[in-house]
C-alpha cells in the first residue's frame, strides 16, 4: 500500500490532468471519450456501491439514469428551469423511485431485488415509449436547447463540447469523492459486512435494510443527476436511454474492476470507456477484439483487478503460517 | 442474583410439527446456563426465536425487564442479546480487527452523518472499539492476526473470533450455538477458558452444545429439551441422573438399566 500523502498527490495530479485536457487539445473526439468516461464512471461507481459493497445485484441503475435524463430534459424545456435545478430534481426523483422499489423488494430477498430491478428497467423503457403525453413517445424529445448553468455570480452557457467535458468531468469528480467518502467510512464497512454475511451483521445490531436503501438511494441520485446532464450533451432524450447497453457496460466495468474495489472499478471504467474506440483501427474486428479482451480479463482476474490484489494480500498472510512449525 | 432473561410459553410450529412447545425458563445474571437435548429437540429453534432470526408462534421473552418479543434480529442485538452461529460465520475479507469493530459500531450511538464527517466523536468511538477489539483478540489468543483477513483462520480460530465478536458490544447475554462442535480438544479447552474468563468479567452465557463434558464442566445449571419440551432443569449432577434425561438420550430400556440395574437373567435380549 502506498502512503496516504502519495495517494493524495496522485489523485490531485490525475484530476488536474483531466481538467487540463481541453486546454491541450480541442480534439472533439478526445473530449467525447472524456465525457463517456465521466458518465460511465458515475454509473459504475454507483453500481459498485450497490453491488460491489452491499451485495445487491441491481439492473435498475439504467432506470435511474433515464429517469434523471427525462426529468431534467422536461423541466428545462417545458418549465424553463435552469440545468442545475433540473438535474438535481432528476437525481432526487431517481433516489425516491430507488427507495420505493428497494423498500418493496428488499424485504423479500436479494434475488427478489435483482428480478424487480430488471423488471423496473424494462418498465421504464415501456413507460417512456408509451406515455406519449408526457414523454412524447418513441421519438423522444429531440433538439434539447443549449443549457445554462447558474453558478453563484456566474452563468455558464454550455455551447462548446469542452463545456460539457468540464461539466461532466466536474460532476464525476464530486460523485467519486462522495462514493469514496462513503465506502471508506464505517458505513462502507457495514455495507461490506452485510454483503459478506448478512445474518452475522444482523446479529451484531446492523439493520441490513437501512444500509441497502442508503446505498441504493445514493447510487440512484448520482445516476439520475448524471443522466440529467448527459442528455443535454446528446441534445436528445428518447427511450433508448434505458437501453441494456448501459447496464451491460457498467456491469462489465464493475466485474472487471473487481466488485467492492473503488480504484479497481474506477480504473476499469477509464480503460473500458476508451477500449472500443482504441480498437477502432480495425473496424471489422473491433467488437471481436473487445470480446477477447473481456474474456482474457476474466481468465487472468476472475475476481476482477480488486479481487486479484486481495488474493495476493491473503497469500502474504498465509506464507509465514505455513513456514511455522 | 437478578433475573436477566425470562422466557414464557415459547412456541414454534413448522406446518403440523411443533418444534418448540410452550418452553419456559429463566436465566439469572452472571451465570452460564447449558441448553442440551438430542438432535431435533428444538435447541437451535429456541436460539433462533430468541435472537429474532425466526418468528415465534407464541410466547414472550424479556431481557432485563424489557420485552423483546417479535423484534427484528438487529433490534434484539442492540437491546443486549447477542448470539453466535452453529455454522461458524465471519467476514472473510475483513481483517480480524474490522470483524470486531463492525460488531460494535451500531451500539456506540454515533449516527450516519458523524460517521461520514469523521469528527472527534467518531474517532473516540472507533478508538474505544479498537482497544476493546485488541483486548478481546488477546483474550482469545488471536492478537497476532489482528490485521490479517479472517479468511486465513482455521475452523476453531473462527469459533473464537465469533465469540469475541459477540462480546464486542458489551452484551448482557450471549447465546453460543454449539461453540465447540467439530473443534479439536486443545481448542475446546481454550474456548472453555475464554468463556470462564468472560463470565468472571460479568457476561452471562447460554450455551447450546452436544459435548457433555464441556457443558457439565462449564455450567452450574443445565436445561434439557426433548421433542420441543423442557424435560429437566437443574444443576449438572442432578441432570446426569435424571431418569427423563437418560430416557431421552439412551432410550427407556437402557435408562432403566442404568438407574435400577435389572436382574442378570433378564439382561440378554
Amino acid at each position: 500500500m502506498m502512503p496516504g500523502w502519495l495517494r493524495g498527490l496522485l489523485v490531485l495530479l490525475g484530476v488536474a490532468g483531466l481538467f487540463a485536457v481541453p486546454r491541450i487539445t480541442g480534439n472533439e473526439y478526445v473530449l467525447a471519450l472524456g465525457v463517456s468516461f465521466a458518465m460511465f464512471s458515475v454509473l459504475s461507481g454507483g453500481l459498485n456501491l450497490v453491488y460491489g459493497y452491499t451485495g445487491l445485484l441491481s439492473f435498475a441503475q439504467v432506470g435511474f439514469f433515464g429517469i434523471g435524463g427525462y426529468t431534467s430534459a422536461l423541466l428545462v424545456t417545458e418549465r424553463g428551469w435552469p440545468l442545475e435545478a433540473g438535474a438535481a430534481c432528476g437525481g432526487a426523483l431517481a433516489a425516491l423511485v430507488g427507495l420505493v422499489i428497494g423498500y418493496s423488494s428488499l424485504r423479500l430477498s436479494r434475488h427478489a431485488f435483482a428480478i424487480v430491478s430488471l423488471s423496473f428497467a424494462f418498465l421504464c423503457m415501456i413507460v417512456a415509449r408509451d406515455w406519449v403525453s408526457l414523454t412524447r413517445g418513441a421519438m423522444g424529445i429531440p433538439g434539447l436547447p443549449v443549457p445554462v448553468l447558474h453558478l453563484p455570480g456566474w452563468s455558464w452557457r454550455l455551447s462548446r463540447p469542452a463545456d460539457f467535458y468540464y461539466l461532466l468531468m466536474g460532476f464525476a469528480v464530486i460523485a467519486q469523492a462522495v462514493i469514496y467518502l462513503v465506502v471508506t467510512s464505517r458505513l462502507g464497512r457495514a455495507m461490506r459486512a452485510i454483503k459478506l454475511n448478512e445474518a452475522l451483521a444482523q446479529s451484531q445490531g446492523i439493520s441490513p435494510l437501512s444500509y441497502k436503501l442508503l446505498a441504493l438511494a445514493l447510487s440512484a441520485f448520482l445516476a439520475g443527476v448524471v443522466g440529467g446532464l448527459f442528455v443535454f450533451y446528446l441534445t436528445i432524450v428518447d427511450p433508448s436511454i434505458f437501453d441494456f447497453y448501459y447496464t451491460e457496460t457498467m456491469l462489465i466495468m464493475v466485474i472487471i474492476g473487481g466488485p467492492g474495489s473503488f480504484w479497481g472499478v474506477l480504473g476499469a471504467s477509464a480503460v473500458l470507456a476508451a477500449l472500443p474506440d482504441l480498437l477502432r483501427f480495425t473496424t471489422d474486428l473491433r467488437m471481436v477484439l473487445y470480446g477477447a479482451v473481456l474474456i482474457a480479463a476474466m481468465l487472468v482476474f476472475p475476481g476482477g483487478v480488486g479481487g486479484w490484489l486481495q488474493r495476493r494480500a491473503l497469500r502474504r498472510w498465509r506464507r509465514p503460517r505455513l513456514a511455522a512449525p | 442474583m437478578t433475573l436477566l432473561l425470562e422466557v414464557t410459553g415459547l412456541t414454534k410450529r413448522y406446518l403440523g410439527l411443533t418444534a418448540v412447545d410452550r418452553v419456559a425458563f429463566e436465566v439469572e445474571g452472571g451465570t452460564v446456563v447449558g441448553l442440551i437435548g438430542p438432535n431435533g429437540s428444538g435447541k437451535s429453534t429456541i436460539v433462533d426465536c430468541l435472537s429474532g432470526f425466526q418468528r415465534a408462534d407464541g410466547g414472550q421473552w424479556r431481557l432485563d425487564g424489557r420485552a423483546l418479543t417479535g423484534l427484528p434480529a438487529h433490534r434484539i442485538a442492540r437491546a443486549g442479546l447477542t448470539r453466535t452461529f452453529q455454522t461458524v460465520r465471519a467476514y472473510d475479507e475483513l481483517t480480524l480487527l474490522d470483524n470486531l469493530r463492525v460488531a460494535a459500531q451500531e451500539r456506540d450511538g454515533v449516527g450516519w452523518l458523524p460517521s461520514l464527517s469523521r469528527g472527534p466523536r467518531l474517532r473516540a468511538a472507533e478508538k474505544a472499539a479498537e482497544a476493546r477489539g485488541r483486548d478481546l483478540l488477546t483474550t482469545v489468543g488471536l492478537a497476532e492476526y489482528a490485521q490479517a483477513p479472517a479468511a486465513i483462520l482455521s475452523y476453531g480460530q473462527r469459533k473464537l473470533l465469533a465469540i469475541a465478536a459477540a462480546m464486542m458490544a458489551r452484551p448482557k447475554l450471549v447465546v453460543l450455538d454449539e461453540p465447540v462442535a467439530g473443534v479439536n480438544p486443545t481448542m475446546i479447552r481454550r474456548i472453555e477458558t475464554v468463556i470462564h474468563q468472560l463470565n468472571a468479567e460479568g457476561v452471562t452465557f447460554v450455551i447450546v452444545e452436544h459435548n457433555m463434558d464441556f457443558i457439565m464442566s462449564l455450567c452450574r445449571r443445565v436445561i434439557v429439551l426433548e421433542a420441543g419440551e423442557k424435560i429437566a432443569d437443574g444443576p449438572p449432577h442432578l441432570i446426569r441422573s435424571d431418569p427423563h434425561v437418560l430416557a431421552a438420550y439412551l432410550g427407556q430400556r437402557r435408562a432403566a438399566e442404568l438407574v435400577l440395574p435389572l436382574p442378570k437373567g433378564e439382561r440378554a435380549g
